[in-house]
């Protein structure tokens, strides 16, 4: 049993696992947000000094190319597997 | 020995490929393994030595730090491909691997039109055989449909190509054309639909997913690297700075990343993403500004060698599973973790993870799109890096090497795979770290600094979002034994539909028309003609012949009487021949 299968597997670690990528998450956005005020780095579009833009955009883009994606191949681009076959 | 670098400009590396590829099948063993390594790395050499040279000057070839950029990496991946694919036993794989590498290297040197167009078709037809030689009948088909497309592509540029050297005045120098400047004719339009043809830009893109998954393990690693990457070189060549370009680039990018949500089959959903990151690349080459065609260049440049990390991944999957669909597979990391970590690196790199090569390449272009104000551009990009990082970096990874165990039990592939993969992802990473190693051979002096904090903290927080996004909705996202439609329909499908609607008519037009005039053409017509030359026959020819035959008949009849087989009629014959002569005699002379 390797060094991953035993982290996958086992409850205790899983959950340790998750409890660190929710607490790194919020370092993660909590950085951005402070780098934006201490540092002044330069910006040319505006929505770029906004508070923790990268990280609210990640998770709107994510959301919407799952759902729109999933909503187009249902209405239209799905097909059986054997659909060129026939 | 010294080298003499001037001397160099007899030895086109692309040439060195494409002939020296015909040796391998004289080999065998460990020497023709050497000789498949040696090529490459030879290539290499001389574009290497070539960026050395102070005027370097190259056979039918044009030298600058463009072109030695796209033809070091082609060099860098015709080795690598050939590492991965040292255990295969089919020399027309390596032969066509060779020629299709020779043919990229020959496109990026290529100073006229002309020698770009040879060198373009022999890319089309070295890669078909690719496709072909995993020798299934899904594969066959498909190759036949990318061969089709690309002829159509070749023969689209050679008409630009003529019209172009009409329009101005004999010239074939390839250099920046104005496809939409006043009076610029139909040349120059006609060569950039060929281009995007081959940089796989919708809706001219659909061979691309549809052929690559098709290949054999080993030759669509080649396939990855250089039918749309050369073709981001000729269009930064010839049409940088063409707006339309940026437009195009962008929903490219998106609609790659649209389709990769449906897509069950991970080679086709890893091509999917080739149309995605070459959508950034389309779209640099539009914007145009010395920072965007060096993101352009960079970006092909890390691309080829994580997108072929990539596809070797998967590649080493199918062989050793046989399988291909992420709905069976699962479990995998348990028993392929070299393969898992190697790619998970690949994965990284794509998604520009800090300290992976995309960061240092992607965020070029996008810093371009913000540079020049274009906010569309900007979010739109954006959005398909979260899209990139949600299929290639989660998606992919968690269904074919954890989710659900399938009880499918790999093992690790070949080692020479495992090397080849390992060379790659060390590349990566080397980039990542040092992108000024990158930085040095672009085509530009522009200045920039992928690591400022604003610029890592944001891409971190947007792709741990995305991760975020990605486990909220895991239960969306599983695979469907489905296939999507794209514009490959259209000759898939599109075709046997215009025959289905085109039959009914078709058939009326025969049974009533086409029957008609056949009626009256064989019945009357031939028929006729033959009528009359069976009279002449019977009458004319026969009765020679028969008259000829009667003649004779009695010709001989008449000499029957004079021959009675008695020696006295003989002999009285003679007598009064004899007797005649004396006659004649005495009265004559």
């Amino acid at each position: 049993m390797n060094f991953l299968e035993r982290q996958l597997t086992d409850p205790v670690r899983f959950a340790r696992i998750k409890r660190w990528f929710y607490v790194s998450l919020a370092a993660v956005a909590l950085a951005e947000i402070v780098v934006l005020l201490v540092f002044h780095e330069e910006h040319h579009l505006p929505f770029e000094s906004w508070p923790a833009f990268g990280s609210l955009y990640g998770l709107a883009s994510c959301v919407a190319i799952i759902v729109v994606s999933k909503f187009l191949g249902k209405v239209w681009l799905m097909r059986r597997e054997d659909y060129y076959d026939s | 020995m010294i080298l003499d670098f001037s001397k160099l400009e007899w030895m086109h590396p692309g040439l060195l490929l494409i002939l020296g590829a015909w040796v391998l099948p004289l080999l065998k063993g460990r020497v023709k393994r050497v000789a498949m390594l040696l090529l490459p790395a030879a290539a290499l050499g001389v574009c290497v030595c070539l960026s050395m040279t102070p005027e370097p000057e190259l056979v039918l070839g044009r030298v600058d730090n463009l072109s030695l950029i796209f033809s070091c990496i082609f060099s860098i991946m015709a080795f690598l491909g050939m590492v991965y694919a040292l255990h295969v036993d089919d020399d027309v794989q390596h032969v066509t691997a060779l020629t299709y590498a020779g043919g990229a290297l020959g496109v990026t040197f290529a100073a006229d039109l002309l020698t770009l167009y040879v060198f373009w078709e022999l890319m089309a037809i070295s890669s078909v055989l690719l496709v072909w030689q995993r020798r299934e009948k899904s594969a066959a088909a498909a190759g036949f449909r990318y061969l089709m497309v690309h002829i159509f592509g070749g023969l689209i540029l050679l008409a630009g190509i003529v019209l172009y050297s009409h329009e101005n005045g004999g010239e074939l120098a390839f250099e920046a054309m104005k496809p939409f400047a006043e009076g610029a004719g139909w040349g120059p339009a006609l060569i950039l639909v060929a281009f995007l043809l081959n940089a796989a830009v919708p809706p001219l893109g659909a061979w691309l997913p549809d052929a690559y998954p098709e290949a054999t393990v080993t030759g669509a690693v080649f396939m990855t690297a250089f039918t749309t990457k050369s073709a981001v070189y000729v269009l930064i060549r010839g049409f940088a700075g063409t707006e339309l370009l940026v437009w195009l680039g962008a929903a490219m990018a998106i609609y790659g990343v649209v389709y990769a949500v449906l897509e069950n089959d991970t080679r086709r959903l890893l091509a999917y993403h080739i149309i995605s990151q070459v959508g950034y690349m389309v779209c640099a080459v539009g914007i145009g500004t010395a920072l965007a065609i060096n993101g352009a260049s960079a970006h092909a440049f890390a691309h080829i060698l994580y997108k072929a990390l990539l596809f070797m991944g998967a590649g080493a999957v199918l062989q050793v599973t046989g399988l291909r669909k992420l709905s069976e597979m699962g479990g995998l990391y348990k028993t392929m973790p070299i393969t898992l970590w190697l790619y998970m690196i690949g994965a990284f790199a794509i998604s520009a993870v800090p300290l992976f090569s995309g960061f240092v390449s992607k965020s070029m272009i996008v810093s371009a799109a913000g540079e020049e104000g274009r906010q569309w551009i900007f979010l739109m990009l954006t959005l398909a890096s979260a899209g990139t990082f949600l299929h290639t970096g989660l998606k992919l990874p968690y269904y074919m090497f954890f989710g659900k165990d399938s009880g499918v039990r790999g093992k690790e592939p070949p080692v020479n795979m495992l090397v080849a993969m390992g060379l790659a992802a060390a590349a990566c990473v080397l980039i990542g770290v040092f992108p000024g190693l990158l930085y040095q051979l672009l085509p530009n002096d522009v200045v920039y600094h992928p690591y400022t904090l604003h610029h890592v903290t944001s891409t971190l927080g947007m792709l741990g979002f995305t991760a975020l996004g990605f486990f909220l909705l895991l239960k969306h996202l599983d695979p469907e034994r489905k296939v999507s439609l794209d514009t490959d329909w259209f000759y898939r499908r599109g075709s046997a539909a215009f025959i289905a609607l085109t039959q009914r008519p078709l058939v009326r037009l025969e049974a009533s028309f086409v029957g008609e005039i056949y009626e009256f053409v064989m019945r009357r017509l031939v028929l006729g003609i033959a009528g009359l030359l069976r009279e002449f026959d019977t009458r004319v020819v026969d009765s020679t012949a028969v008259g000829v035959g009667r003649l004779t008949q009695t010709f001989s009849q008449i000499l029957r009487t004079g021959v009675s087989g008695n020696a006295q009629h003989y002999g009285l014959i003679m007598a009064a021949g004899v007797l005649a002569l004396l006659a004649l005699a005495m009265f004559v002379i």
